[in-house]
């Protein structure tokens, strides 16, 4: 009983929320083995089930390619993103200075403006861009990230200011009476405090990063250029639903980098390694 | 060497000096910052001063200039932490807001993208027919000087007579010395350079340009190995700032109010330019009857959707997160990484997924219930559908989020509170939750305006259906956002100033809630305080 | 602290000098090859995924002729606004591949330049091809290949064409009676026929035989009887026409041999082939009594792009190269449409004899408007379309889609 009421009811959540997850994902994983590779099928069973689809992907496509830039995108503008958004977070949460409320709205009001339109304004700067620095325009990887990395400001800094008021102003405070820089503590003190979210801000960035499609769909025309999203979206597109099983395939593969990731920053995110060190 | 290397205060210098090596480190890496920052602004400037863009130049010196500066004293600390984000943020963000917005104050659309000049040569490039009765000549591009550089002639080849002639801005003369193949076209012509194809190709835009008088109208290029003779049928008067047909003598005079051509009959040029109209974006918003009309529904149902989303995700990722905070339960790594899958797959992907889920006859839900709804034809079935997808695409992030917020309480103030005899429930209201709600706060207002105008939500599966039959302008699931998109982008072409105008009314109102919420955060905190 | 500060500036200007040497050093290079002038121009062509895919190597083939780079770059989305946003920005492509009912908006935002085709290239095309990618009297664009609806059935269900629709609904015997695809929101496109076979229509035509977008069919009486009719095919009526029958599935409901009458175009054999389903196509029938089905003729166009940066090579590529039959077979090879030119649709025709049905299904078709206006009935007509199949009163219905086409027109 008591069982029951310590563990068992935390299983029966997790069990129940796993079915609503993982429907949809045995849907497409049998879609992905379905060799006639159709989205219309109503069975969570797969009707055949053969590695096809998996193999023409790589085969056919330039999927490997995709999978890379994809990769590298997200990872370097998920680490670079994070470490500007915690320097930000910082000095919101930490300095006190004029404008600090209304800046810190801004960045997220900021982002409330309709993407669909702002294509407009990013041809223009990038259509310069392009002229003058070809190895930051169009169809490149950095003018890709540095796109991206314009949104670092913005709800992952939100995030972050929230967990750096979480920890006592008496830990920095003590720090610079004994004579650390503002840089020190910022490097020393709070950011491996702030472990956790750090690791929590990188995995929503890269997620958020590998799965960006508008964006990358006008950024990226070049075959070998193209990002995931960008090449998956291609394969359904005009086509009406002659793909859907690589499509469906590339999908999960999609998935497998992001589950690494989290694997990998897993240790941070629940290992609490913030439990000690706010005692004092 | 002191703790000032950093650019900290120089009042907190005086304590004991820090291990030096460490200084050493920091000292190094900011010389390198700094120093990669300039070598990146003098990469940047070469081409500037290349294309001779002054203001370019003078604009990214400024902006090293200051940044070193920032850098070097000791003042200025937030600012320091700030610059980097805000400049980027200043770039990708700020600017192509403020360019949208600037957007509402004209009829910038398709039709009206442009300049005058761009439309005058649109006109006149779309009415150059080929003069009746002439036939095409096969051409060969040549110069008299270098393949590069000299001045370009075409060799034109009648195809009736043979006879080839040299053809520039001066017109038509006869030559003789020539060789020409089969098909016509010249291969080498006496006192003639003849550009190959890839030659050709580097001079493309004098090509376009080149017009050979003659005495019907002009011979130009078509390509680069054939030419016609052609006539442009409208033509720009600057005396009348009209278009005038050169056959009919009709003509279409500017009008500089709406950016287009009008004829005497009221007929408008299809070409025609962006022009400045104050505010009637904004008027023609309050005043049109397919936005004012079903406005108020339609907020009414896009608050509804936003809290929704936000509430249902936070408090199934809460809860979930609660439940697999104890080291007692087994498994946890697998449920993690189960439970964030549905975050991990392309969410446009998943939302198209999701939207064959509910197809009424075929669909998986009805399938695996044995149910036949109609999920998209109904109201309350398709705001609930859509609802259930983003809970499903969302909860995950609040899942992450709140787990790494567990994680960062410390774990003695729950079990302190255990042990004063609190229930579970009354330790995680009273401790638990407050601490919570100071990190996921500021999270919850930007995920709520985040879902305000979650334009792919509602794009990728019901498009806004189902739609009155009497109205196929405003369904019932439709945001304030989707709904822009379609009366903006849905007939006649994009009307990028009308949506921006739009779109600059739903950011008030999202910026009022959300700064009226943000006021109410003011003593979050100041929890530690 | 001065002198901290002094040997603080130095160390910076040092390094950034040693590494703005570097930098400078590796950078030049790359700008360079950039600006210098290569051995031949550069084309850009921007295309669908599909379609850029087939153009690769005749692009490539082509840019090996004539010295020149060839681009062949692949949009997956919104190609037509992407096309305009980009090229107004001047970042577009040189030659655009895309459907010739793009036209009357490409030439509003001055996107394209006409071409100029000598009479024997003219001669060489497909009249209805022709004429479609003609607008205002000119020539925008070279067409390569035609597409239009036909009814696909499979004959193993239904061994006999049926000649109307109310034979089609007799003769269907399977749980679904016709895969022709509504969806939530409707498909104008593929309602058409139906509609046209009614009496409707959607744009009246001048005397000159073009589209006149100020005489609007829809919401006119035609179009509440053609719509009382379609609603008798509906989900209160014979279930012919359903929601639930969307693009997404209506192509692969038909190869699961749930229906035995599939409505669609020549994308769609490629998946019935792959099924192994024993099919033949004939034309769309049309109501008993009724004026016949005319399904819209589409036309693959590639056009030259007025804001290219190499003007002159895309109109050498589209009207010299694009109009070799060679180039249409191949891409008739990639994706099995019928080619526009005549020589080319004569060299497939006799090993795909599915082409020559697909053009007789096309016989009394209608091009595609390309008029602007155009793009404001699409959406209000599906949804039209949507309702009444799924009950509402036509009269009501179609007024009210009339009422919001035509204030979007103006």
């Amino acid at each position: 009983m008591r069982w029951i009421q310590q563990v068992g009811w935390r299983h029966l959540v997790g069990v129940l929320v796993l079915a609503f997850a993982m429907v949809p994902i045995v849907f497409v994983f049998s879609a992905a083995l379905n060799p006639l590779g159709t989205l219309s099928s109503s069975e969570l069973v797969p009707t055949g089930a053969s590695f096809g689809n998996f193999s023409r992907l790589f085969a056919d496509t330039g999927f490997g390619g995709w999978f890379l830039n994809s990769i590298v995108i997200a990872s370097v503008s998920s680490a670079a993103s994070v470490f500007i958004s915690a320097l930000a977070a910082y000095a919101f949460s930490r300095r006190r200075f004029r404008g600090r409320r209304v800046g810190l709205l801004s960045v997220l009001l900021i982002q409330m403006f309709p993407q669909f339109l702002a294509i407009v304004a990013i041809f223009l700067i990038f259509s310069t861009v392009t002229d003058l620095w070809p190895a930051i325009g169009f169809n490149t990887s950095s003018g890709l990230i540095l796109l991206y990395l314009g949104g670092a400001l913005g709800v992952n800094t939100w995030l972050m200011k929230g967990f750096f008021d979480t920890l006592p102003r008496e830990l920095d405070e003590s720090a610079t009476v004994d004579g650390a820089s503002h840089a020190q503590v910022f490097f020393r003190i709070l950011l491996p405090l702030v472990a956790p979210i750090l690791a929590v801000t990188a995995l929503l960035a890269f997620i958020g990063t590998i799965n960006e499609f508008l964006i990358a769909n006008v950024f990226l025309t070049d075959a070998g250029s193209k990002t995931l999203p960008v090449g998956l979206y291609g394969l359904v597109a005009g086509e009406r639903n002659a793909n859907f099983g690589m499509f469906c395939a590339g999908t999960l593969l999609t998935a497998i980098p992001t589950v690494l990731v989290f694997q990998l920053l897993q240790r941070y995110i629940t290992d609490g390694l913030t439990a000690g060190a706010v005692k004092g | 060497m002191t703790a000032t290397m950093l650019g900290g205060p120089a009042t907190q210098a005086r304590p004991a000096p820090p291990e030096p090596t460490r200084s050493i480190v920091g000292l190094v890496s900011k010389a390198l910052l700094l120093g990669l920052t300039v070598a990146i602004a003098i990469w940047a400037a070469f081409p500037l001063i290349e294309n001779e863009q002054w203001t370019g130049l003078a604009v990214l010196a400024a902006t090293t200039a200051a940044l070193l500066y920032l850098y070097l004293t000791p003042r200025h600390i937030p600012l320091k932490y700030l610059a980097p984000g805000t400049i980027l943020l200043i770039l990708f963000q700020v600017f192509p807001v403020l360019y949208t917005a600037s957007t509402a104050f004209t009829n910038f659309g398709d039709g009206h993208r442009g300049s005058k000049d761009e439309a005058v040569v649109a006109i006149q490039t779309a009415s150059v027919t080929q003069v009746p009765g002439s036939q095409q000549y096969a051409m060969t591009v040549a110069t008299t000087g270098d393949p590069g550089t000299g001045p370009l002639v075409f060799l034109v080849t009648d195809p009736v007579t043979r006879q080839v002639s040299a053809g520039d801005a001066d017109g038509l003369k006869a030559l003789d010395d020539v060789t020409v193949n089969a098909a016509g076209r010249v291969t080498a012509a006496a006192g003639y350079t003849v550009l190959n194809a890839g030659q050709a190709s580097l001079r493309s835009a004098e090509i376009t340009a080149l017009a050979v008088p003659t005495p019907g109208g002009a011979i130009r290029s078509s390509g680069l190995s054939r030419a016609y003779e052609g006539r442009a049928g409208r033509a720009y008067d600057e005396s009348c700032d009209c278009v005038r047909d050169t056959t009919t003598g009709q003509t279409w005079t500017a009008d500089e109010n709406i950016g287009a051509f009008v004829g005497a009959n009221g007929e408008r040029l299809a070409q025609g330019w962006k022009v400045t109209v104050g505010f009637s974006n904004f008027t023609r918003v309050l005043t049109d009857s397919a936005v004012a009309g079903p406005f108020v529904r339609t907020l009414i149902w896009n608050f509804g959707f936003a809290i929704a989303s936000t509430g249902g995700t936070f408090v199934l990722g809460l809860l979930l997160a609660m439940a697999l905070h104890s080291p007692r339960v087994r498994g946890r790594t697998a449920y993690r990484v189960l439970l964030v899958l549905p975050y991990a797959m392309p969410s446009f992907a998943m939302l198209l997924v999701w939207r064959d889920m509910f197809n009424t006859d075929f669909g998986l839900i009805n399938n695996l219930f044995g149910t036949d709804v109609d999920w998209f034809g109904g109201s309350a079935s398709a705001r609930l559908a859509v609802i259930l997808v983003q809970l499903w695409l969302g909860y995950p992030y609040m899942f992450l989020v709140a787990t790494g917020a567990l994680q960062a309480i410390p774990r003695e103030l729950s079990e302190a509170s255990r042990i004063d005899g609190a229930s579970a429930w009354g330790g995680f209201r009273r401790i638990t939750l407050p601490l919570l709600m100071v990190a996921l706060t500021p999270l919850l207002i930007s995920s709520f305006a985040f879902n305000f105008n979650n334009f792919n939500a509602i794009y990728l599966t019901t498009e806004g259906a189902p739609f009155p039959a009497d109205n196929p302008a405003n369904g019932a699931t439709d945001l304030l956002i989707t709904y822009t998109y379609r009366i903006a982008f849905g007939g006649g072409g994009a009307q990028y100033g009308y949506a921006a105008a739009i779109s600059i009314f739903i950011f008030l109102i999202v910026a009022v809630v959300s700064a009226i919420s943000f006021r109410r955060t003011r003593h979050l905190e100041e929890v530690h305080a | 602290m001065k002198e901290d500060d002094m040997r603080k500036v130095a160390a910076v200007l040092l390094l950034t000098f040693a590494l703005a040497g570097c930098g400078g050093n590796d950078d030049s290079p790359g700008t360079q090859t950039s600006k210098e002038p290569k051995a031949g121009g550069e084309l850009v062509i921007w295309a669908d995924d599909k379609r850029s895919a087939a153009l690769k190597p005749f692009a490539d083939k082509f840019g090996a002729e004539n010295g020149v780079t060839v681009k062949v770059q692949a949009i997956s989305k919104d190609q037509q606004t992407t096309f305009v946003t980009a090229s107004q920005q001047g970042s577009g492509p040189d030659v655009m591949v895309g459907a010739h009912d793009w036209i009357g908006n490409l030439v509003q935002n001055g996107a394209i330049d006409p071409v100029q085709l000598p009479a024997d290239q003219t001669a060489s095309f497909n009249p209805n091809a022709l004429k479609a990618v003609t607008f205002n009297g000119q020539t925008y664009g070279v067409p390569y290949a035609m597409e239009n609806l036909a009814l696909i059935r499979n004959t193993d269900l239904a061994p006999t064409a049926p000649a109307t629709i109310e034979e089609l609904v007799e003769a269907a015997k399977t749980p679904e009676k016709l895969c022709l695809q509504v969806g939530q929101n409707g498909d104008a496109y593929h309602l058409y026929p139906l509609y046209s076979s009614a009496g409707g229509y959607l744009f009246g035509t001048t005397a000159t035989g073009d589209y006149d977008p100020k005489d609007l069919g829809v919401g006119k009486p035609e179009s509440v009887q053609a719509f009382r009719k379609i609603a008798t095919l509906g989900e209160k009526g014979s279930k012919a026409l359903k929601r639930s029958i969307t693009p997404e599935n209506s192509i692969a409901t038909f190869t699961s041999k749930k229906c035995a009458f599939l409505v669609s175009g020549p994308w769609a054999i490629t998946d019935v082939k792959k099924a192994n389903i024993k099919y033949d196509i004939s034309p769309v029938p049309g109501f008993q009594g009724g004026q016949p089905a005319r399904p819209f003729l589409g036309v693959q166009t590639f056009y030259v792009a007025s804001k290219g940066k190499n003007k002159a090579l895309a109109q050498e590529f589209v009207t010299n190269y694009v109009t070799t039959p060679e180039l249409a077979v191949a891409l008739y090879e990639a994706e099995p449409r019928p080619p526009a030119l005549t020589a080319a649709f004569d060299q497939v025709k006799t090993k795909d004899t599915d082409l020559e049905k697909f053009v007789q299904a096309g016989k009394d078709g209608l091009p595609l408007p390309a008029v602007p206006e155009m793009a404001a009935i699409w959406d209000p007509f599906g949804k039209a379309e949507a309702a009444v199949v799924g009950g509402a009163d036509p009269a009501q219905t179609i007024t009210a889609a009339g009422k919001t086409i035509s204030s979007a027109i103006k």
